[in-house]
């Protein structure tokens, strides 16, 4: 037990994941992809791999570089690994972006672009696995909120292993009949794994202890938690595997990702409820900005599943599969994530700062790091620009209307991500505080690590 | 379920200043299947709580007067609870002085807990103790203590909610 060491990169994954989201919103305000194209059209599929490998998982993986450690007490299995890890995700993000690209004619180049993609983003992601899944073998027996992160890497696993599939099959490398019926039928499940197991799972892992945590709320054990995680992670193996299956045995993948939905209803109402017995059981009356935000991410998660419940109901739910990826991936997952951001960075960088001189000198509280009120406009405008460009997708109103909102989004997140720039930057922390004798001020872009 | 217990009194070694530690052991390695040790100190051995809750001992504490404590340790048959961190560092398991300073940090946001612990050893001389009640295990303190050559020793307290640690200021530099 010799506690948890700052991540070296995580700063560096963060910066990446936000410059990622903001050009996807510039795509989208362009007017490139969805809903200016079919949600399968290659502009579509490009817009859709941005937000979910470049903002979201990267986002992700830098966060669990350091909470995983966190969850299991151990340290991270490898400090350094992260950095090639993000070279090769960010080299195999621009194959696939560029492949996507080629796919729709955009590009003509006389080599393809897709087996590089497969390649760059299938070895990264094996780093990812490698270096969390060391990290968290050693560290068993696992605490509850870890079990959800190996859940969520296994399902990381099968999105990346059906990728790949999918882009020797698009890079005509691989043309055996079986693969070719994997990239035709397999789209919804390479789509649950990783928005739902990889991104979501893992999510509401994080979130039990992090909500706890900064809310002063007892840790979760109980049994809606374990039922929650032993639920959750059979809808998902009925979903992944068991749709897996059915493309190879022929029948109607239909069947397993019901089953899998119904089961997957069951485990978020049981998730629900344990958040909102967080919120309800927290000592701490007032709280920060990041809960209160992550808060709205989670009703808009609540109100995602219950459009989708009623699309299903009215038989509208093909029609509006856009509506939903669009909420899942801007009202929750983006929301949530953003959130939580702008806890962590604030966190993080006072710890980098000011941990070495702790009690030594006067230093800054962790809030004074930030200035809430003027992020919190920017989080307001966020949330209601999603809101707005989803309506718009749901009404089938004007696409003006969404590019209007995606706009709006676009904007805000340049502001919060101005805010994470002056947080980091120690520039909302008053001068005569900012640096003590003892401090260094802390790199943009990656952290000091502590000798200890 | 009624225990016997052997009596081991460490009250004068500890008052002539000699070192109970090896006396506890030989003790402990002495008792019969399912028999428990009443031992009597003349400071909470607080320390000595983990590294007999290591071994399976749950244990009771209560003072007795004029600044002695009995402390009734039961062979736990149901093991201890399964969060239950054994205290470290192993390798030191030397009694400590009682603590010159007691904080209870649980209703305290993160990082505040942290900032109230270095703030206190900052204040206390070499040797000295400081005890400290948490809600979580305190991931990030930890490489801090270690940078500034403090041992500690932490456990989850059989409630398992609560962890308790012991922070002896510069004991790891006279280690080292």
């Amino acid at each position: 037990m010799v506690g948890v060491a700052l991540s070296r990169w995580t700063m560096s994954y963060f910066a990446t994941a936000v410059l990622a989201l903001i050009a996807a919103e510039g795509l989208m305000l362009a007017g490139i992809g969805y809903p200016h194209a079919a949600m399968a059209a290659p502009a579509s599929l490009l817009l859709v791999h941005l937000v979910a490998i470049g903002w979201l998982s990267l986002l992700m993986c830098g966060a669990l570089f350091q909470f995983v450690p966190v969850l299991v007490n151990r340290p991270l299995h490898s400090n350094t690994l992260p950095l090639p890890t993000l070279i090769l995700l960010i080299a195999g993000l621009a194959a696939l972006l560029l492949g996507f690209a080629q796919l729709g004619g955009t590009i003509q180049t006389p080599f393809g672009f897709f087996p590089a993609a497969a390649i760059l983003l299938g070895a990264g992601f094996v780093l990812v696995l490698w270096n969390l899944g060391r990290t968290l073998w050693a560290a068993r027996p696992l605490p509850l909120p870890a079990r959800f992160v190996v859940v969520g890497l296994c399902s990381l696993a099968a999105a990346v292993f059906l990728g790949i599939i999918f882009a020797l099959v698009l890079g005509g490398v691989a043309t055996k009949p079986h693969l070719l019926d994997v990239t035709a039928l397999g789209l919804p499940i390479h789509v649950i794994a990783g928005l739902g197991g990889w991104l979501t799972f893992t999510a509401f892992g994080v979130s039990y202890r992090l909500l706890a945590m900064f809310m002063l709320a007892p840790e979760l054990e109980g049994r809606t938690t374990r039922g929650a995680l032993y639920v959750g992670s059979i809808a998902l193996a009925v979903a992944i595997v068991g749709g897996m299956a059915a493309i190879c045995t022929s029948t109607n993948v239909i069947w397993p990702i019901g089953a899998g939905g119904i089961l997957g209803l069951l485990a978020l109402a049981l998730y629900g409820g344990d958040i909102q017995h967080l919120y309800r059981a927290r000592k701490r009356r007032v709280i920060e900005l990041n809960s209160r935000m992550a808060g709205v991410a989670l009703a808009n998660l609540a109100a995602t599943i219950l459009l989708g419940i009623a699309l299903l109901l009215a038989g509208r739910f093909n029609d509006h599969v856009g509506v939903i990826v669009f909420l899942v991936a801007f009202a929750w997952l983006s929301g949530f994530g953003l959130a939580k951001l702008y806890k962590i960075v604030a966190f993080l960088t006072w710890l980098e700062c000011y941990g070495p001189v702790l009690g030594k000198t006067a230093t800054p509280r962790v809030q004074d790091l930030v200035t809430e009120p003027r992020a919190q406009k920017w989080f307001a405008l966020y949330f209601v620009a999603v809101w707005i460009a989803a309506l718009a997708l749901l009404f089938a109103m004007p696409l003006l209307l969404f590019r209007v909102g995606v706009g709006a989004m676009g904007l805000a997140t340049i502001g919060i991500g101005i805010q994470l720039m002056r947080t980091r930057r120690l520039a909302n922390v008053a001068p005569a505080l900012r640096l003590p004798k003892g401090t260094q001020p802390p790199h943009l872009l990656h952290s000091s690590v502590q000798p200890s | 379920m009624t225990t016997s217990f052997m009596d081991v009194d460490v009250r004068p070694t500890l008052r002539a200043g000699g070192e109970p530690f090896g006396e506890i052991m030989a003790a402990i390695a002495k008792l019969q299947p399912g028999q428990g040790l009443r031992l009597l100190a003349t400071f909470e051995p607080v320390p000595l709580f983990h590294v007999l809750g290591s071994k399976g001992f749950s244990h009771k504490a209560k003072e007795i007067g004029g600044g002695d404590w009995e402390v009734l340790f039961s062979p736990a048959a149901a093991a201890t609870p399964a969060d239950a961190t054994p205290a470290k560092p192993a390798s030191d398991t030397s009694a400590w002085p009682s603590p010159v300073q007691e904080m209870d940090n649980r209703d305290l946001d993160p990082p505040e807990p942290m900032v109230r612990i270095l703030a206190a050893t900052e204040a206390m001389a070499n040797g000295e103790v400081l005890s400290a009640l948490l809600c979580r295990e305190p991931m990030f303190l930890l490489p801090e203590l270690a940078k500034r050559g403090h041992a500690w020793r932490g456990a989850f307290e059989p409630d398992g909610k609560t962890y308790k640690i012991l922070i002896r200021v510069g004991a790891a530099k006279e280690a080292a």
